[in-house]
């Protein structure tokens, strides 16, 4: 059996980006929207740790840049979630949808 | 002298206190903790003046490895916090609609974060400034946008502000994760997160140009949702108009200046590939003839002052781009490409906060934010109708104006360059812009008021308006100070890429 290479790593996170950005595209629940975008930044995670990994110095370490990189980008998705679902939330007690149709008030 | 890191210190520490005596405190009106942010601000602009410049040769691993103090960061720095305190202004005289759209058991409870969330972002700016990696730059980055979140949707009161916050959430998310899975793939590349040694590692990278230009238009389309270019435009009209009109007017200052300090940043190492420049230029070239051409037709059926002023924005993007894409190949060239974007910018902060700021205290007096609803404003109000009018004299490009002079160093810029095309489109948008922005001077001075009482107008909002008019005619008749703040730069990018 074949070890696994940068490229497969590559391949699966670059399915996840694309998996989430179809999703923002043509879901119509703006919760579901949101999680697709969160996929998308986990997409960039596994990315990186996966560069992080292969990219071996010459004191044979993987290059920690990167993963430093990746606990910036959890710590900003999580505050990123937190603020967002509490607009979604007032969102939803003033309109009773989370729904894209149903906020179109403002003229495109 | 102190340290440049001071600066944001201070802005954050101020943020934090403010904060804490918002929830500690039993009065009602929060005005006052508005006035106490504009009075310190203007200390820690003053302060920043006397802050000691970085050292030309860091030790590696230090701090000024992540953050430079060069000239065109202080001045970015600057423009930062100049905005933050007019926004303020235009927040205090905005209240009384901000305490009219938040349900609360007593009225003007539940505003008081609305005068203190711009610090942060104000601290953001002013990070995003000095950033010279790109997790710095990422990090700065969000707390502007996070903190833009929540202003955006501030009013839970009002369906369009909820629904603009919801819109501007979803396309910042979206733009935060094109932006990061860029930055990844740039990492992937050279193994570096610093701009300096991003810029080594790419020119001496052999045979992957497809790779090159795929982290670069990913990061591009990041940042193309940021400075509103086209295609990428679509949340601006409807986030501009729903966000309450200070947040509007910050959005469209702060966070354009973040977006295309950063472009010039992250686009400088790219430029340096020699077999690459030619294609990101062209690239450059397509997306400022394209946010030229929509934001200024777009804007001609506009009968929304804030609409208006939201498309007129995507335009003053194009002419900014416009600058960006006639950058020389020779990698000194960004220099002078910097000096104009910085001075446009600087312009583009005068006249549209200006705007913003007269649009707030006339739209409150209207009932409405129509550009019918400023028919005869010149006999209600003299001093405001003649602010507009010389805003919008700027924002058209009249001459004598700081406008004018940020559109003729931009249009020097494509002579210099043999960009004809754009020189051919950037004459003609301008035209539409003088029927647009004139379009609204005409309904002020020759149009009958429905309502001909007077307006008042708060002593500190007169006094910053006769500031915003004046620095318009100052710099646009001598630019000489800003331009000179601009270029005295030595060159920091390449002092720290050992």
């Amino acid at each position: 059996m074949n070890p696994l290479t940068l490229n497969h790593y590559l391949l699966a996170s670059g399915l996840l980006f694309s998996l989430g950005f179809a999703g923002v595209m043509l879901r119509r629940n703006i919760i579901t929207i949101f999680m697709c975008l969160e996929l998308m930044l986990n997409a960039a995670n596994l990315s990186l740790v996966a560069f992080s990994r292969f990219h071996v110095g010459m004191d044979g370490l993987p290059n920690y840049n990167a993963q430093v990189l990746v606990f910036f980008i959890i710590t900003v998705a999580a505050a990123e979630v937190a603020v967002g679902l509490a607009i979604i939330v007032a969102l939803y007690r003033a309109r009773q949808t989370t729904h894209v149709e149903d906020i179109q008030s403002l003229k495109f | 002298m102190f340290a440049p890191i001071t600066l944001e210190i201070l802005v954050l520490a101020l943020g934090f206190i403010l904060l804490l005596a918002e929830s500690f405190s039993n009065s009602t009106s929060k005005r006052s903790l508005a006035k106490i942010a504009i009075f310190c601000l203007g200390w820690v602009f003053a302060f920043s003046f006397f802050v000691e410049s970085a050292p030309a040769h860091p030790e590696p691993g230090s701090f000024w490895n992540f953050y430079s103090a060069d000239t065109v960061s202080m001045v970015f720095k600057r423009i930062a916090l100049l905005t933050t305190i007019i926004v303020l202004v235009m927040a205090l005289e905005y209240e009384a609609v901000l305490a009219k759209n938040i349900p609360s058991a007593r009225t003007g409870a539940g505003t008081g974060e609305f005068f203190i969330l711009p610090l942060f972002t104000c601290t953001g700016l002013m990070l995003l400034a000095s950033a010279m990696d790109l997790v710095m730059a990422f990090a700065a980055l969000e707390l502007v946008t996070i903190s833009f979140y929540v202003l955006v949707a501030y009013m839970r009161g009002s369906h369009t502000s909820l629904e603009a916050g919801v819109k501007y959430l979803i396309l910042g998310a979206l733009s935060t994760g094109f932006f990061v899975y860029g930055i990844t793939w740039i990492f992937g590349l050279t193994g570096e997160t610093h701009f300096a040694k991003i810029a080594l590692k790419l020119a001496a990278l052999q045979g992957s140009d497809t790779a090159i230009l795929f982290a670069l238009v990913l990061v591009l389309v990041g940042l193309g949702f940021k400075v509103a270019a086209v295609p990428f435009q679509s949340w601006v009209p409807d986030v501009y108009q729903g966000a309450p009109t200070p947040v509007t007017a910050f959005l469209s200052v702060g966070s354009k200046a973040a977006g295309f300090l950063l472009l010039l940043r992250v686009l400088e190492p790219f430029l340096g590939v020699a077999a690459l420049s030619s294609k990101i230029l062209l690239v450059l070239t397509v997306l400022a003839g394209a946010t030229l051409i929509f934001g200024n037709l777009a804007a001609l059926p506009q009968n929304n002052l804030k609409r208006l002023l939201a498309y007129s924005s995507v335009g003053h993007a194009g002419y900014l781009l416009m600058a960006i894409a006639c950058v020389g190949v020779a990698p000194s060239a960004l220099g002078s490409v910097g000096s104009t974007v910085g001075f446009y910018l600087f312009a583009y902060l005068l006249m549209t906060l200006l705007s913003f700021l007269i649009l707030t205290i006339a739209s409150q007096h209207t009932k409405g934010e129509e550009i019918q609803h400023f028919n005869g404003l010149s006999r209600r109000s003299p001093f405001l109708a003649f602010g507009l009018l010389v805003a919008m004299s700027s924002l058209a490009g009249v001459p004598l104006t700081a406008g004018f002079y940020g559109k003729f160093l931009v249009f020097a810029q494509a002579v210099n360059a043999h960009q004809w095309t754009l020189l051919a489109l950037g004459t003609v948008t301008v035209g539409a812009g003088f029927y647009f922005y004139l379009r609204v001077v005409a309904a002020m001075y020759w149009a009958e008021p429905t309502d001909s009482s007077p307006i008042h107008v708060s002593g500190l909002s007169k006094f910053v308006i006769a500031l915003l008019v004046t620095g318009i005619f100052v710099f646009g008749v001598n630019p000489k100070p800003v331009l000179a703040a601009l270029q005295s730069s030595p060159a920091p990018l390449a002092a720290t890429a050992h």
